[in-house]
């Protein structure tokens, strides 16, 4: 995708200094984007963890003056508006991810699409939506009890309930580094996401159980889950930071320049 | 495929754990479940899941020994043991969710479905691992045996979770 930018840039006749600028480094719209993803990351974690309270969730079985408290506290509200605020910045490591994928050599043309619309599919159920409904008891505390735990249990069923939505975008993920031929992301990552995939599949009873390993706040449905996240997450960063570096900036300019002709 | 394999056997570690502690807090309730599951079914089953690693066992002889007639019928009667594995697991779900066993707040249904719904998605990939395997033997032109090794691993770590399963689910009294 950076490539297009750069592409369509070389459309029109440039200065020298842009040329120079290019050849400089070619990779900086990548590396801008790359770096995004622990900012993000951090961003999201405290949102998470310190203003919405959702990691680690509570439990499904609170009593009622647990949920309103939970639901009422200040810090929810603040915390889901810098959610819509922050979540955006998904789309830049999704695009340099993208990028890399289409790099590789063996593949479908669909998969890296596939991969994009896949994760903003998920990202929906599993981030958006349940901010807005935790936003909207937090919003309005004179709702009745009744009204502030649908909303409590919609939240955290969406947000836990959504992990399954990622699964497509794993598989796909896998799919594609098993069949590139140029080996962009390690043979290694790919049996990773498989993991975090089956990992994800876990959380399914979280409809029909309360209580248990496999409620939404549970050891298997939740804890191995997101330890796996983290881990995968953390594996990605690695591997990607090192696809870029690895990349030929000939492809770069090269192909900037073919499209300049 | 070997840190593939070490990596999923933990997580399972991690699923039988958990399972042995909730059932240890609950032993009646446990045992009740267990009471309701056929023996016969999943023993059954552990039967056609062994002779199909064998299968695949004979599968990777052939191969190695360049024999690829033989080694693409091995991979067959493999394979069709896997599909007939999960065949009958879907006969025996179908049973059970028709009985009415699979109560909303029963820890032990939740887990029988979970375990075994998990290995069914591993027995599947394994069917898609093995149709690669097929495609190799049949497509090129000097199949590596290396790769049907490969294919065999997980084929195997397939087979040794499956037991665990039966054992802990099915049998431990």
């Amino acid at each position: 995708m950076s490539e297009s930018v750069w592409a369509g840039r070389a459309g029109t006749p440039r200065s020298a200094g842009a040329e120079a600028r290019l050849a400089r480094n070619p990779k900086l719209d990548q590396w801008i984007c790359y770096w995004s993803i622990p900012f993000f990351y951090t961003l999201f974690g405290l949102i998470f963890v310190l203003f919405g309270r959702i990691m680690p969730p509570p439990s499904p079985t609170a009593s009622i003056e647990d949920v309103l408290e939970y639901m009422q506290a200040p810090k929810l509200g603040v915390g889901m508006a810098l959610l819509s605020l922050t979540l955006g910045l998904a789309s830049l490591s999704s695009g340099v991810i993208v990028v890399q994928m289409k790099r590789m050599e063996g593949i479908s043309p669909v998969l890296p699409y596939a991969y994009l619309t896949a994760l903003a599919v998920a990202g929906v159920p599993g981030c958006l939506f349940p901010g807005f409904v935790f936003a909207l008891g937090n919003f309005r505390p004179e709702y009745s009890a009744q009204i502030q735990q649908m909303l409590y249990d919609l939240g955290f069923l969406s947000f836990v309930g959504s992990l399954g939505c990622f699964v497509i975008q794993y598989l796909v993920f896998a799919i594609a580094i098993f069949l590139d031929r140029r080996m962009i992301f390690p043979k290694w990552l790919g049996y990773l996401t498989i993991w975090a995939l089956v990992t994800e599949l876990v959380a399914i009873p979280i409809w029909i159980t309360r209580t248990g390993p496999f409620a939404w706040d549970g050891l298997l449905s939740f804890y191995l889950g997101t330890v796996l996240f983290v881990g995968w997450e953390f594996c990605m960063c690695v591997c990607l930071y090192r696809a870029i570096k690895n990349q030929p900036v000939e492809e770069l300019i090269g192909r900037a320049a073919a499209h300049g002709e | 495929m070997w840190f593939f394999v070490i990596g999923d056997l933990w997580i399972f570690a991690c699923y039988f754990a958990c399972y042995m502690r909730d059932r240890a807090r609950n032993p009646e309730l446990f045992q009740q479940g267990q009471e309701l599951l056929s023996q016969g079914i999943g023993a059954l089953n552990t039967v056609i899941l062994l002779t199909s690693s064998l299968f695949v066992a004979l599968c990777v002889q052939a191969t190695r020994a360049k024999d690829i007639a033989v080694a693409s019928r091995f991979l067959a009667l493999g394979s069709a043991c896997g599909a007939a594995f999960m065949l009958i697991k879907a006969g025996e779900w179908y049973l059970k969710i028709h009985a009415g066993f699979p109560e909303s707040t029963d820890p032990f249904f939740i887990y029988y479905f979970m375990l075994t719904g998990l290995h069914m998605v591993h027995v599947a990939l394994g069917l898609v691992i093995l149709a690669l395997l097929w495609r190799e033997l049949r497509g090129a032109k000097e199949p590596r045996a290396q790769f049907a090794e490969t294919c065999a691993t997980y084929w195997h770590m397939v087979d040794s979770l499956w037991i665990a399963i039966f054992a802990l689910v099915y049998l431990v009294r």
